[in-house]
């Protein structure tokens, strides 16, 4: 488990983290959202002793020290590896400094890059490879050592579906391993579908911190979709209904005072008649992350 | 430890299998090989040149005593006219003709130039001797006369065992120290702060930090190219040796080896002294300083304008060392030969020329390796604050930056 307790950070004048307290558990992934300038970088970078921080930053029961790293992965947020470079070589670099042998991270190389499907050879020089390829390459990097904190810094950027879903699983494997993921990423369908924490920082502070589920649900189910033959005026003279929005689906979307006034609402919409669709929501992630981050 | 010796092999394999550390190493032995190579071409293809002077005379025997130079005289033409129709074609430079008439030896020389100092007194010696002979056959003298007028005098050389003045030797030593400092300093101060500068500009840097501290990484880099030097250096050395052990050799340097020996031998350990841990500690203090200078900006096409601090100082030692020049014993050499950094220049500029007391050479030395430690540990320091940042806000300001991340 990582725990980070009461932790502060200025560069001059500006402060950037203000008394940041969360924890992620082992075997979970924690994701870390923020607007960019929030603090989501400082906090990695506090973490992984880039920074000095005030506060106390603890990993499985030890402060993060030059012996922990063997067991820190890291994938910052822009890709960049060292062209000239052969794969093998690359790796092997990095590898070498958690301490791995050269024939163990071949071995292990060959075996990622085929359950990664990177298209290119171990022995083909890095600036040969696609911007995915390299990508991919980067993500062995981070986790080839098989490490028990990984810290993805949006892992997704540039990578298209097939090869987004493919890192998807790599990702839920390592949580299955048992290692505490921290994860950040700007797009919130990624972060519901595989984060089981929430963590939401805005201006240097926590704003929001649980489980997604309940952090949707804290916000009450305050979003109805109906398909209805009602038009859009009448639906907007309904009680309690604060705003209404056709969808491009030909659904509307009510926004309501009250989760509690969902029944009154269903009753004034069918009148006992047949609709198509009537579904009661809390937020979406991203609805919540505008509100919250958005400030 | 081992982190650090991983940086170092990485740094070293990276820059010395690199075109540029191949060609800067093999540069001077090509410029070498090509100098022999011109030097072996003109005197083997130069025979029919146009530097060669023709004798032209009916007298065979004194033909052959005046080419006391077969390079350089030619008996090819027999005729006046042949050595003129040469000269004009350029083939010769001059022509000599040679004729006697009665006991008279007359020698008239045409060419372009003059005769060189040495041709002339060539020439008239050997004339002389001819027209000797000459006299005395005309004169009819008795043996007893013969023997008397062929009394010359005597002079006598005593010429000192050492060949070349020990002032000699210094200048050669330390111009050869300057010069090497000056040389590995300008080469490898820039591409050092080239090499962090482009390093910087990738997001490797944060997961290289992410397995090591970043100041064992600096030092991993400076010790790596601190190597890559080493090695550069060693390779000079391996192949001086190894000149050292042919030259004397081969038959054209033969002669001028034998002369000049004892001089390379004294030059060779004035080099190899306490002079070349001066030389190396500079090295080191100079390669963290342009390691700083490099780490401090953000494109690495900045990097030249970066560096130049640096290319200041190092010419402030070298321009310094050449101005005082043999003036060892100046207020100011004095005190430079304790500053880090041009002490480099200055100290072993003082070792050469004048006595300078154990005490001076140890705390000298004493400053040089605590400014150098203390150096690296304080850019060690600010290692990862430099990397990390990548907001361009100039050197100074990112200077602060970085003292104030950790």
């Amino acid at each position: 488990m990582l725990k980070l307790v009461h932790l502060s950070k200025s560069f001059g004048n500006k402060q950037v983290l203000r008394d940041i307290s969360f924890s992620a558990e082992s075997g979970e992934i924690t994701g870390l959202i923020g607007k960019n300038g929030a603090g989501k970088t400082t906090i990695f970078h506090s973490i992984l002793n880039f920074v000095k921080s005030d506060g106390s930053i603890v990993f499985e029961d030890d402060q993060i020290t030059d012996k922990t790293y063997k067991s820190i992965g890291y994938l910052p947020e822009e890709r960049s590896l060292m062209p000239k470079l052969t794969v093998f070589q690359q790796v092997r670099f990095l590898a070498s400094l958690k301490g791995m042998a050269a024939k163990v991270t071949r071995k292990e190389l060959l075996k990622w890059m085929d359950k990664l499907e990177v298209k290119g050879k171990i022995d083909d020089k890095i600036k040969s490879l696609s911007k995915g390829n390299q990508q991919k390459i980067q993500l062995i990097c981070t986790l080839i050592h098989q490490p028990m904190l990984i810290i993805l810094d949006e892992p997704f950027s540039g990578l298209d579906p097939v090869n987004t879903d493919l890192l998807k699983e790599v990702i839920l494997a390592e949580k299955k391993r048992g290692a505490t993921i921290i994860f950040s990423d700007h797009d919130m369908t990624n972060v519901e579908e595989l984060c089981d924490k929430l963590v939401m920082i805005s201006t240097g502070q926590v704003v929001l911190d649980g489980e997604i589920q309940a952090l949707r649900l804290s916000f009450g189910s305050t979003r109805i979709f109906v398909q209805t033959e009602m038009t859009q005026e009448k639906l907007q003279n309904l009680a309690h209904v604060t705003a209404v929005e056709k969808t491009k689906f030909g659904t509307y979307r009510l926004d309501i005072e009250d989760e509690k006034y969902g029944k009154e609402i269903f009753n004034e919409v069918t009148g006992g008649h047949y609709v198509k669709t009537f579904d009661q929501q809390p937020p979406t992630l991203n609805e919540i992350f505008k509100m919250k981050a958005g400030k | 430890m081992k982190q650090i010796l991983l940086v170092l092999m990485e740094t070293y394999r990276r820059q010395v299998k690199s075109w540029s550390f191949i060609l800067l190493v093999i540069s001077p032995f090509i410029f070498i090989f090509i100098s022999f190579g011109f030097g072996y071409l003109s005197s083997t293809f130069g025979e029919s040149s146009s530097d060669q002077i023709a004798i032209v005379s009916t007298n065979k025997k004194i033909a052959k005593q005046l080419r006391y130079d077969k390079d350089e005289i030619t008996l090819k033409y027999h005729s006046q006219k042949s050595a003129r129709n040469a000269l004009t074609k350029e083939k010769i430079k001059g022509y000599l003709v040679v004729n006697q008439n009665d006991s008279q030896l007359v020698a008239r020389y045409v060419g372009k130039e003059k005769l060189s100092t040495t041709q002339k007194s060539n020439f008239q010696q050997i004339l002389q001797a001819n027209q000797q002979s000459l006299n005395v056959q005309k004169a009819q003298l008795t043996q007893g006369q013969l023997k008397a007028l062929a009394r010359q005098s005597i002079l006598e050389q005593q010429v000192s065992k050492k060949g070349v003045s020990d002032e000699t030797i210094k200048t050669i030593s330390f111009t050869i120290t300057i010069f090497l400092m000056y040389f590995i300093l300008i080469t490898y101060t820039t591409t050092v702060a080239q090499d962090i500068a482009s390093e910087k500009g990738t997001k490797i840097m944060e997961m290289v930090f992410s397995s090591m501290p970043a100041q064992r990484y600096f030092y991993g880099k400076i010790l790596g190219t601190f190597a890559v030097i080493a090695t550069h250096l060693l390779i000079y050395l391996i192949g001086g040796g190894a000149m050292y052990l042919i030259l004397p050799k081969l038959e054209t340097s033969k002669k001028m080896f034998a002369e000049y020996n004892t001089m390379i031998g004294k030059v060779v350990s004035n080099l190899l002294s306490i002079n070349l841990i001066y030389v190396l500690l500079g090295v080191i203090i100079f390669t963290i300083l342009a390691a700083l200078c490099g780490a401090l900006v953000v494109r690495p096409e900045d990097t030249s304008k970066a560096v130049q601090p640096v290319i200041y100082v190092v010419l402030v030692g070298f321009v310094g060392s050449l101005v005082f020049g043999q003036n060892a014993n100046n207020v100011i050499v004095k005190v430079a030969s304790f500053i880090p950094f041009i002490s480099s220049f200055f100290m072993p500029m003082r070792l050469i020329y004048s006595n300078v007391s154990l005490i001076q050479v140890g705390s000298s030395l004493l400053i040089l390796l605590t400014a150098t430690f203390g150096l690296a540990m304080y850019v060690g320091r600010l290692y990862s604050g430099l990397i990390l940042q990548t907001d361009d806000v100039g050197i100074i300001n990112s200077f602060k930056r970085a003292s104030k991340i950790k």
